[in-house]
């Protein structure tokens, strides 16, 4: 249902994130997140920033899998 | 049959075939009719390609290009996928009323500079001016003849078993740059369209003794369209990788916002090729010394296990899965 | 981002294993998200499944629960009301009663694909002299957006502008799915704006599952988890998606939800009416809401009765069962939604074969 876009914020000004991703540009609404910076990574869906993003996708995976099987043993 | 002709009817997918069966198939069919990008006729003792193709784009003048420079591509790369060397080219405008000439002019010299950059002339043309709204500002219609140079020229059903196939380059530049040009999304970036006439490429391939089995040049509907049109024309099944499959970082992006697949946008300068598999790497070699092939990539081959007429994908994950046919228009997934 | 593609290959190849060798209780699991859906088919992960296991597509996809009449609505507003309907790009090829939106083009229908519910204040600003809709669907992602642009056509005094709105929240619909599944894959993105409270409360009701991000190794590592917990014989819940997903959700996206609309039933395609599953906008919001607006009148709408996708979109049955999957309906002419959207149960089906 939701497709998300992970991107780079380039620049914030007004309430607006000009974000990148792989090159390409795009202003979207960073209203709904607080102490966003340049260089901050966000998830963003249909043109608004919804969620700062923590860590990669790798690091996530890793730690969400030791856990469990770290709990297993 | 659908009682009017739908946007989806040119998208160069299952729509589009359907129409060409239904209605010009059925009217027009004799032994001579091709399901390929030109005819190939005998004329005396000589072989000939005979190709046409009609250009309409939105907007005109787009990063890389512009509708002119596209409708010499156009045709010089329908002649090329035969194996036919660029003979004479005619062309045809629909102009609307309220026309920049200065924009027509830059068009018409665009056109030359292409039709020189191949060595072929255009030797003949047709103008009409149709009333204000009657037509999207221009229309170009270029018809091309070209001689076969080749004992054995390719085709669409001559795709084999074990055939490595080929891009000549990065994919979907040409639909990215005219989604972009188009400033409907919002979007910025700095992609070029691919839009390139390629016949360099076959006539090199070609002096190198190269057997080619199939040449297609991926226009709208993309590469994804071409694997689909050669598996159902050869009866054969083909794999390809998506790891190997060259596409621009940006290109991706575009995808990734939009969620479209790349090897379904527009190319204008990408040629697919099946080629045996012992000559893939010299011809991916060959490729990447001339313009407009450096960066040209093997992304599968013609796989015997799969069923005739389906393209499968091995994933990033190293699953293989059916590559999904599109639906006629190309639409934005977002919510 | 930060990336390390030797560790990317080990974590996907531990769950791979996990996956792959997974031995205990045949299980069911619900992905209720569409865009999951899609990433499963695209990836190939269902060809990695062993029998016990089975994937079932819920009904997360927005355009495939779009009622007819939602669609007959959209129609009348651009054909009769002569509005410039602005869209996400799929729910254009939705059938309605008699035709679709991307259909009544041809009809004169000014149709817009818009990126975001931003760009369509600004189809507005641009046509003042004409009334812009846009359709507002979407599951609690997307509403944020919808209520930003309420926001500022509020602010801005844009009298020309106006949601037809069917936007749907999903804890309802949890609990209408309860029996479809062993165990749920939630969607990452839905929780990244509620948060996990309402998924988290769901053990209580005896309801599993993790909360999954959408990369390779995101669902590769929700689905292991899941396998992994179902040994416990208890309910569990864990939240996959860290990186986006914070417990208390977008707080800020929370409270500007709640100041602009408020909970109501709503109607789903082929789910029916599922009680305080929709929204509305609130009292001083009432301008900009196109069925007041326009005083829509009641329009006959029909589903085409073949179609099964309500029972699809339950799992109750696949849709090789329905008689016209694949036979009057494929997706160049879809009878069902769910043929439409490549997010849709049935498009994903037909497309890669019946896998």
């Amino acid at each position: 249902m939701c497709v998300g876009l992970s991107a780079k914020v380039v620049k914030l000004d007004k309430g607006m994130a000009l974000i990148d991703t792989q090159g390409v540009q795009r202003q979207v609404s960073a209203q709904l997140l607080t102490d966003l910076e340049p260089g901050d990574y966000v998830m963003v869906h249909a043109g608004i920033a919804i969620a700062k993003i923590q860590s990669s996708d790798t690091e996530e995976a890793h730690t969400v899998l030791t856990a469990l099987t770290n709990k297993d043993n | 049959m659908q009682s009017t002709v739908l946007l989806a009817h040119g998208g160069g997918g299952a729509q589009t075939r359907d129409l060409i069966a239904q209605v010009f198939q059925n009217h027009l069919a004799n032994p001579e009719f091709t399901q390929d990008d030109a005819a190939i006729l005998k004329l005396g003792q000589e072989h000939i390609a005979f190709s046409t193709d009609g250009f309409i784009v939105q907007p005109y003048f787009f990063p890389g290009g512009d509708i002119g420079k596209l409708s010499i591509c156009g045709t010089v790369n329908d002649l090329s996928c035969m194996g036919a060397q660029p003979k004479w080219l005619t062309c045809a405008f629909v102009l609307e009323e309220g026309l920049p000439l200065k924009d027509l002019d830059t068009i018409v010299a665009s056109m030359a500079a292409t039709a020189k950059e191949v060595g072929v002339n255009i030797v003949a043309g047709d103008t009409k001016v149709a009333s204000k709204g009657q037509v999207d500002r221009i229309f170009i219609t270029t018809s091309g003849i070209g001689q076969i140079i080749t004992p054995n020229p390719p085709a669409g059903s001559l795709a084999q078993n074990n055939d490595a196939i080929i891009v000549t380059g990065d994919i979907g530049r040409h639909g990215a740059a005219i989604l972009l040009a188009r400033e409907q999304f919002g979007l910025e970036a700095e992609i070029t369209s691919d839009c390139a006439p390629l016949w360099h490429l076959v006539r090199k391939l070609y002096a190198a003794q190269i057997d080619i089995h199939v040449i297609r040049d991926a226009t709208r509907g993309g590469v994804g369209t071409v694997l689909y049109e050669i598996a159902a024309q050869s009866n054969v099944g083909i794999h390809i990788q998506q790891k190997a499959i060259p596409i621009e970082p940006q290109v991706q992006g575009i995808c990734r916002i939009l969620g479209l697949d790349p090897l379904y946008l527009a190319c204008e300068g990408r040629l697919v090729l099946f080629v045996p598999q012992d000559k893939a790497q010299d011809t991916v070699e060959l490729l990447q010394k001339e313009a407009h092939g450096q960066n040209a990539a093997i992304i599968g081959y013609v796989d015997a296990k799969q069923k005739a007429g389906t393209v499968v994908v091995e994933t990033e994950i190293g699953a293989v899965t059916v590559l999904p046919q599109p639906t006629g228009e190309l639409l934005p997934r977002i919510c | 981002m930060f990336n390390d593609t030797e560790l990317a290959h080990t974590t996907i190849e531990d769950a791979r294993t996990i996956i792959t060798t997974y031995t205990g209780k045949p299980l069911r699991i619900m992905e209720v998200c569409g865009t999951h859906t899609h990433e499963i088919f695209r990836l190939g992960i269902r060809q990695l499944l062993p029998p016990k296991i089975t994937l079932i597509s819920g009904p997360g996809c927005p355009v495939c629960v779009t009622p007819v009449s939602y669609i007959d609505q959209a129609l009348w507003l651009g054909l009769e009301q002569r509005a410039i309907i602005c869209t996400f790009g799929d729910l254009i090829r939705v059938p309605g009663t008699t035709m679709s939106l991307g259909d009544a083009r041809k009809e004169g229908l000014e149709l817009r694909l818009v990126y975001s519910p931003l760009d369509a204040i600004q189809i507005a600003k641009e046509n003042p002299t004409r009334e812009v809709v846009f359709l507002s669907i979407g599951f609690e992602t997307t509403v944020p957006g919808e209520c930003l642009a309420v926001q500022e056509a509020k602010a801005e005094g844009l009298a020309n502008f106006s949601l037809l709105l069917a936007n749907k929240t999903m804890p309802e619909a949890y609990l209408a799915l309860k029996n479809s599944a062993d165990a749920f894959l939630f969607p990452g993105h839905v929780c990244a704006i509620t948060g996990t409270q309402d998924c988290r409360a769901l053990t209580k009701l005896g309801i599993s599952g993790v909360v999954a991000g959408f990369t390779a190794q995101e669902l590769m590592t929700a689905l292991a988890a899941i396998l992994i917990l179902s040994r416990q014989d208890k309910p569990f819940f864990m939240n996959c998606y860290p990186r986006v997903v914070a417990d208390c959700g977008n707080v800020a996206a929370q409270k500007l939800i709640q100041s602009i609309l408020a909970p109501c039933d709503s109607e789903w395609r082929g789910l029916g009416v599922i009680p305080k599953s929709g929204l509305k906008l609130r009292e001083e919001f009432q301008d900009f809401d196109a069925q007041r607006r326009f005083h829509i009148p009641h329009l006959e709408s029909h589903a085409n009765a073949a179609c099964r996708c309500g029972d699809v979109l339950q799992g109750k049955c696949l849709p090789k069962d329905c008689k016209v999957f694949g036979k009057a309906c494929t997706p160049t002419h879809p009878i069902g939604a769910c043929m439409v959207s490549s997010e849709g149960t049935c498009a994903a089906y037909y497309q890669y074969g019946g896998m």
